[in-house]
């Protein structure tokens, strides 16, 4: 899956899941202040981006998907990881 | 006839009206009731359709033989200042409609070596354990700390943690620990080796710490008093009208059927009642995704409960506290109780919740079960009331000669008036793998559908359940004033 994708992809997650437009989130858009995400929320969408990519995320990761930017680099790393494992 | 037309004041116009509902809610529980208040209040066009005749579902009351009795829940927490309850009921004007009350204590914990209780003021609720626990006493605190002072990450980290991770990474005692484990079972339905350590904090932050409010006058007012508030905004509530059927074209929800046949179109269909019924009843199998389908039957149920409703006489008069929930923990094992529950018998009860109505006219308590099968329960409910009487004795000695009505409510009980499939008490059970499942708020094979309630994988109770109808409201709400 391309970059673009991926991208595309969180955006339509983090959208469904805070109720605000794709159009709103931006790359640094932060979660929690821009987007009001809280606990349970930021599990719903650690869970929909394990579904959506087959991807395992780790605990200690979820504290670091803060913001768009940090969501796509993350399964970035962990699509990489996939496929050369 | 006169025909008055009420245009409510409160609602906001930035919906057009047309023939169709904006939106419809299967279920007129305090999910759906919440959910519906909302929307109706941002001025969509909202139908509640109800199969039962009252709305409330698990939160309702019945009367029997001049006696109210609470049919299930029986008592809320997150009414503190800046709790979720508090701030619906404020902005639904709940709080104008039910005058609140709390119990202090709100739970007791008895065990056959220590009686320990949350108190509406936390240090003393604090007090108490490290007086019991007194070589725990820094843990307590810690643990307190950590539950009042939430930090968001933490608990997002927390995901595929149990209850038993958390309690075994702040204590050592093993007695301390069934104590504190023991009310998570009691409203979360497994042990702590299963439950899922983010429920169980929700569950020491919403039920414990800021537990024991009572609406004056029994649960059932504060349904009705949302039903009011829902009606006021513009909501049509429909009572004894079981949806049937979700129509759905192209893979997108256009309405539902209900009793009779009759189609209401909608733009959204918003399920609140059991997650269950919702994909393979009222979808069909056909509009279900497979892998989903797969995972739905894999998918395991919270327990359900037993219920005892006592009518007392008037020279009842106990010494324990009322309107407490007072919780008797016979033993440490709470992972032994659980294995009994999910093997319901009328001779393995143990452990056990009881509460004092306010004017100590009634009682009611409740154990976890299994559900069984109805044969079973018309066999066995009476029995099971007698040997429940029994054990009541422990915490109320002369209980059984004050009894003037006695009736129970089993799991098939529960099912018959709420569809809660297999009269589960919680939704699902709350493990760490069905924890905050998307699809169960908002299925990815189906578009303008949306689950809310406790079957939507993200919280239990009454402050589980109104914080995700006011969550599923603001989905929609900010979807449409996008769109517009
Ligand atoms: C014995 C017991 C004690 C409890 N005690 C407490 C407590 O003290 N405090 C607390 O916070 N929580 C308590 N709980 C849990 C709490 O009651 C529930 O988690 C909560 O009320 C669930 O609300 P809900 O709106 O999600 O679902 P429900 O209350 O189950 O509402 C669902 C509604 O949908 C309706 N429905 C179902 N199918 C259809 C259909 N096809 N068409 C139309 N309508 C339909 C049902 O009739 C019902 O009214 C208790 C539960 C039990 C069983």
């Amino acid at each position: 899956m391309s970059t673009n994708n991926v991208e595309q992809e969180i955006i339509s997650i983090i959208s469904d899941v805070s109720g605000f437009d794709e159009e709103e989130i931006k790359p640094d858009t932060n979660f929690f202040q821009d987007l009001e995400i809280d606990s349970i929320k930021a599990i719903e969408i650690t869970v929909a981006i394990e579904k959506k990519f087959k991807i395992q995320v780790r605990d200690k990761d979820v504290p670091n998907i803060t913001t768009l930017k940090q969501a796509v680099e993350l399964v970035n790393t962990l699509l990489t990881q996939k496929a050369t494992a | 006839m006169v025909l008055f037309i009420v245009i409510p004041a409160c609602r906001e116009s930035f919906f057009k009206k047309s023939d169709m509902d904006d939106a419809i809610i299967i279920g007129a529980g305090i999910g759906g009731l919440v959910c519906g208040c909302y929307l109706a209040k941002a001025g969509m066009k909202v139908l509640i359709a109800e199969q039962h005749y009252k709305p409330g579902g698990y939160c309702t009351s019945f009367k029997r033989n001049g006696f109210i009795f609470d049919a299930a829940a029986h008592s809320f927490g997150g009414y503190r200042e800046d709790g979720i309850v508090r701030k619906v009921f404020e902005d639904l004007e709940i709080d104008k409609r039910v005058e609140i009350t709390r119990f202090d204590p709100s739970d007791i914990i008895i065990t056959p070596d220590y009686k320990v209780s949350f108190w509406t003021d936390l240090d003393e609720t604090i007090n108490d354990f490290q007086t019991a626990f007194p070589e725990e006493s820094n843990n307590v605190k810690n643990f307190f700390n950590f539950l009042i002072n939430p930090d968001t990450m933490f608990l997002a980290r927390m995901r595929s943690w149990t209850f038993k991770n958390l309690i075994d990474k702040y204590f050592r005692n093993y007695k301390l620990k069934a104590i504190l484990s023991f009310p998570i079972f009691g409203n979360g339905a497994l042990p702590p080796s299963k439950i899922s350590a983010f429920i169980g904090a929700k569950i020491f932050t919403e039920f414990l710490i800021d537990g024991g409010y009572y609406p004056v006058g029994g649960m059932q007012t504060l349904s009705n008093a949302l039903a009011e508030s829902f009606k006021e905004y513009g909501g049509e509530l429909q009572l004894s009208s079981p949806v049937k059927k979700i129509k759905v074209i192209n893979k997108e929800a256009k309405g539902v059927f209900i009793k009779n046949g009759e189609f209401i179109a909608s733009k959204y269909v918003i399920s609140s009642c059991d997650a269950r019924q919702t994909f393979i009843n009222l979808l069909g199998k056909k509009m279900v995704d497979q892998d989903f389908l797969n995972k739905l039957n894999h998918m395991i149920p919270s327990l359900s409960m037993f219920v005892l409703y006592l009518g007392m006489d008037k020279n009842f008069n106990p010494k324990q506290n009322i309107g407490s929930n007072i919780w008797y923990l016979p033993h440490y094992s709470i992972e032994k109780m659980y294995l009994a529950a999910a093997n319901r018998n009328i001779n393995n009860l143990s452990e056990y919740m009881v509460r004092i109505s306010s004017d100590k006219k009634s009682i009611l308590a409740f154990i976890n079960t299994s559900c069984r099968n109805k044969i079973y329960w018309i066999n066995n409910k009476n029995k099971l009331i007698e040997s429940f009487i029994t054990k009541l004795t422990q915490i109320i000695p002369d209980i059984s000669k004050n009894i003037i009505f006695k009736d129970a409510a089993t799991p098939y009980t529960l099912y018959r008036y709420t569809l809660n499939y297999r009269g589960a008490a919680y939704g699902w059970a709350s493990t760490p793998s069905q924890l905050a499942d998307p699809d169960f708020r908002k299925p990815s094979f189906i578009q303008g559908l949306y689950l809310t309630g406790h079957w939507s994988t993200q919280g239990l109770g009454i402050p589980g359940v109104t914080y995700l109808g006011y969550n599923t409201a603001n989905l929609l709400i900010k979807k449409e004033k996008t769109k517009k």
